[in-house]
């Protein structure tokens, strides 16, 4: 028969269980504010929180209730258990209650929490990927406004060197609209044609491109091709004077295809043209002096038969006759085509030479000295800038002295009819060459002359005051020096600028500078 | 659905006052019975909780070894409310006589017979060995989110 079922096992159970439960509950409790503390932003350690505190309220009044409950009743003390009793189970009831609150509702709270930390996380991201597209429209605008510098800049430049190339070119640019207006000239241009900046409004492609046929060329061929290359035709200047240019030009081309004006450039070919007929004088020159050369050779001989002859006759006729007379012209005559025939031969450098080391100051002295009271007679004075210490030529001192008498005379005649004048002679060296120029102020040669004067036979003088071989026979003793002769006219002076009048310009090798050697100065035959 | 339910319980004991009162007067009197039904039904809705927070942790798929403990809390804590409803209802219904302290109260038995009331007034009254571990799970699953998070700032910190 068992007496009954100890209760002490649930007795001990009790007090022991109730002791560990408040351990256990308060270090939940710790766990949970440690974790709220450390991240206070993390609702849901916020509701661990509340709960572990509930919970460890809870625990911890019934806990306590069921110790005291049992020291009670060991200590024998079952009325006052009885007394405090419902006030335990009371508090129990109360913190149950309020446990299951705090996690049915608070937790409510945190999916509300979380609901609005969802949408308040979706408004961060939009807020975010917005600060992030406005920081790429900051920087895409940065950049485009760095871009847009760099670009200006660059452009800057472009148009800088562009505008140089322009503005700075020795050639003629242009441009001109659709209606043939020019718009745009760089300076060479309007230097070139004579007109000034202020007349570019008014200036039309026809006022320069004067002639009719040149225009249509320069119309069709940009029409046709879109662009013109080295198209030769003559531009007319402001003072009506014709510049004869090499044209190219590029059609602006809109977007429809229409042509909105040209782009033209003009290279000035005066000067080429004058080298070239320069050349093809020489040319001309030199085959004229061969030809010269060789008429006179076969004059010569009958033409000293002629005079042996007529002097022989005369020693048979009576002086004073009429025979006598008609001899005495026919010696005269002849010896004046000997004379003829003798320059053809200086000309042609087939005439004889002697060679020394000469001073041209000397030699422009010289011709100074004898002409100097005619050209004083004439009005005409004389300036003279003879260069010190001037190096020596090797030449005929003759011969030179001949080609500056030709010049001075020359200069002499070009001043006569103006009633005066100033004759400069100046020497000086350029290079290694001596140079001599001779210039007056008189009327200037024709430009139609200029590529003739040295030809054999050409003036400008009356028949019967000039054989035309003056110029000629000094051309071929300089070219038999190994030196130059030019004609300048108007003279372009440095610092006056156009003057009028002649400059004939001479230059000679100096002795052993190694140019052009005279190799046939001892050649001359009859 | 099951969300209703659980709000529905949580308003037992003001339900279950409603349903069972009697003199509707101004001053309601509370009779000695009374403290037992509002404990029992706390019990009830504590157990409500409980299931309510094992549900949503379930359901949010909370992963982690301290929310697999908290769990095991929830279940634990479900049982002994459970075994604690039980009991009361049990040591209600266990007559004065059935439990002899005539030799003390640390000698204090359940006498026969031992009916089936009188050993489940015994196993409930043992009802530490559900609420201790579970208290002790609820410590292991804080400890566990606490070290998590220790552990997260490092990681962050490197």
């Amino acid at each position: 028969m068992i007496a009954g079922i100890p209760l002490v096992p649930v007795i001990l159970l009790d007090i022991i269980g109730s002791a560990a439960n408040i351990v256990f509950a308060f270090l939940a409790w710790r766990y949970a504010r440690s974790l709220s503390r450390r991240q206070p932003g993390n609702f849901v350690w916020g509701y661990l929180f509340y709960v572990t505190f509930a919970i460890a309220a809870f625990t911890i009044s019934r806990a306590v209730g069921h110790l005291v409950k049992q020291f009670l009743l060991i200590a024998g003390q079952g009325e006052i258990w009885a007394e405090i009793s419902p006030y335990s189970g009371g508090f129990n009831t109360l913190f149950m209650i309020s446990v299951a609150a705090v996690m049915i509702f608070y937790h409510k709270g945190v999916q509300a929490y979380q609901a609005l930390e969802h949408e308040a996380g979706k408004l961060k991201n939009a807020n975010r990927d917005l600060a992030a597209v406005a920081a790429q429209l900051r920087d895409l605008n940065q950049t485009l406004e760095q871009k847009v510098e760099e670009r200006t800049e660059e452009l800057s430049q472009s148009e800088k060197k562009f505008r140089h190339l322009f503005s700075a070119s020795k050639d003629m640019v242009f441009f001109s609209d659709a209606d043939n207006r020019i718009v745009d000239m760089n300076d060479s241009g309007f230097e070139m044609l004579g007109y000034c900046r202020e007349e570019e409004s008014v200036l039309q492609l026809a006022d320069i491109l004067s002639d009719p046929d040149d225009r249509d060329a320069f119309t069709k061929r940009l029409f046709q091709d879109g662009y013109i290359k080295d198209l030769n035709v003559d531009l007319a200047r402001r003072d009506g004077k014709v510049v004869s240019v090499l044209l190219s030009a590029t059609a602006i081309i809109g977007e429809g295809g229409e042509i909105l004006g040209s782009e033209v450039i003009a290279k000035d070919l005066t000067r080429v043209k004058i080298m070239m007929e320069q050349l093809a004088a020489s040319e001309k020159m030199a085959s004229v002096g061969q030809m010269a050369a060789g008429v006179a050779h076969e004059i010569n001989t009958p033409l000293g038969i002629i005079l042996g002859y007529s002097q022989l006759l005369m020693d048979d006729v009576q002086e004073g006759s009429d025979a006598y007379q008609s001899l005495q012209v026919i010696e005269r005559q002849t010896k004046a085509s000997r004379k003829i025939v003798a320059d053809l031969l200086k000309f042609s450098r087939q005439s004889g030479s002697t060679r020394e080391e000469i001073d041209l100051n000397e030699i422009l002295a010289d011709v100074v000295a004898v002409t100097e009271h005619t050209l004083g007679l004439s009005h005409i004075a004389v300036h003279r800038q003879f260069a010190d210490s001037l190096p020596r030529i090797d030449g005929d001192p003759e011969k030179l002295r001949q080609v500056f008498v030709n010049l001075v005379n020359n200069a002499h005649h070009a001043m006569l009819e103006q009633g005066g004048g100033e004759l400069l002679l100046r020497t000086r060296i350029e290079n290694d060459d001596v140079v001599v120029e001779i210039r007056d102020s008189g009327q200037g040669i024709p430009e139609k002359h200029l590529a003739k004067i040295f030809e054999p036979f050409f003036t400008t003088k009356p028949v019967g005051q000039g054989t035309g071989l003056g110029l000629s026979v000094s051309y071929g003793i300089i070219h038999e020096h190994g030196g130059t002769i030019g004609v300048e006219s108007p003279v372009n002076d440095q610092q006056q600028g156009m003057l009028p009048g002649t400059l004939f310009r001479v230059r000679l090798p100096a002795s052993g500078s190694g140019h052009r050697q005279i190799a046939d100065m001892y050649g001359a035959t009859t | 659905m099951i969300s209703a339910c659980l709000r529905i319980l949580a308003l037992t004991p003001l339900v279950t006052v409603m349903l069972f009162c009697q003199d509707a007067w101004a001053l309601q009197t509370h009779g000695g019975i009374e403290g037992v039904v509002v404990h029992q039904v706390a019990h009830i809705q504590y157990l409500g909780a409980l299931g309510y927070l094992l549900w949503d942790i379930r359901r949010s798929g909370f992963a982690g070894v301290g929310w697999l403990y908290l769990q095991r809390f929830c279940w634990l804590m479900m049982i002994w409310n459970g075994l604690a409803f039980i009991g009361h209802l049990a040591q209600m219904n266990l007559p004065e006589e059935a439990v002899s302290t005539e030799d003390g109260y640390l000698s204090a038995l359940l006498l026969p017979p031992v009916s089936f009331d009188r050993w489940v007034y015994y196993v409930t009254a043992l009802d530490h060995l559900v609420i201790t571990p579970a208290l002790f799970v609820l410590f292991l699953a804080m400890r566990s989110f606490s070290r998590a998070a220790v552990s997260e700032k490092m990681e962050e910190g490197r």
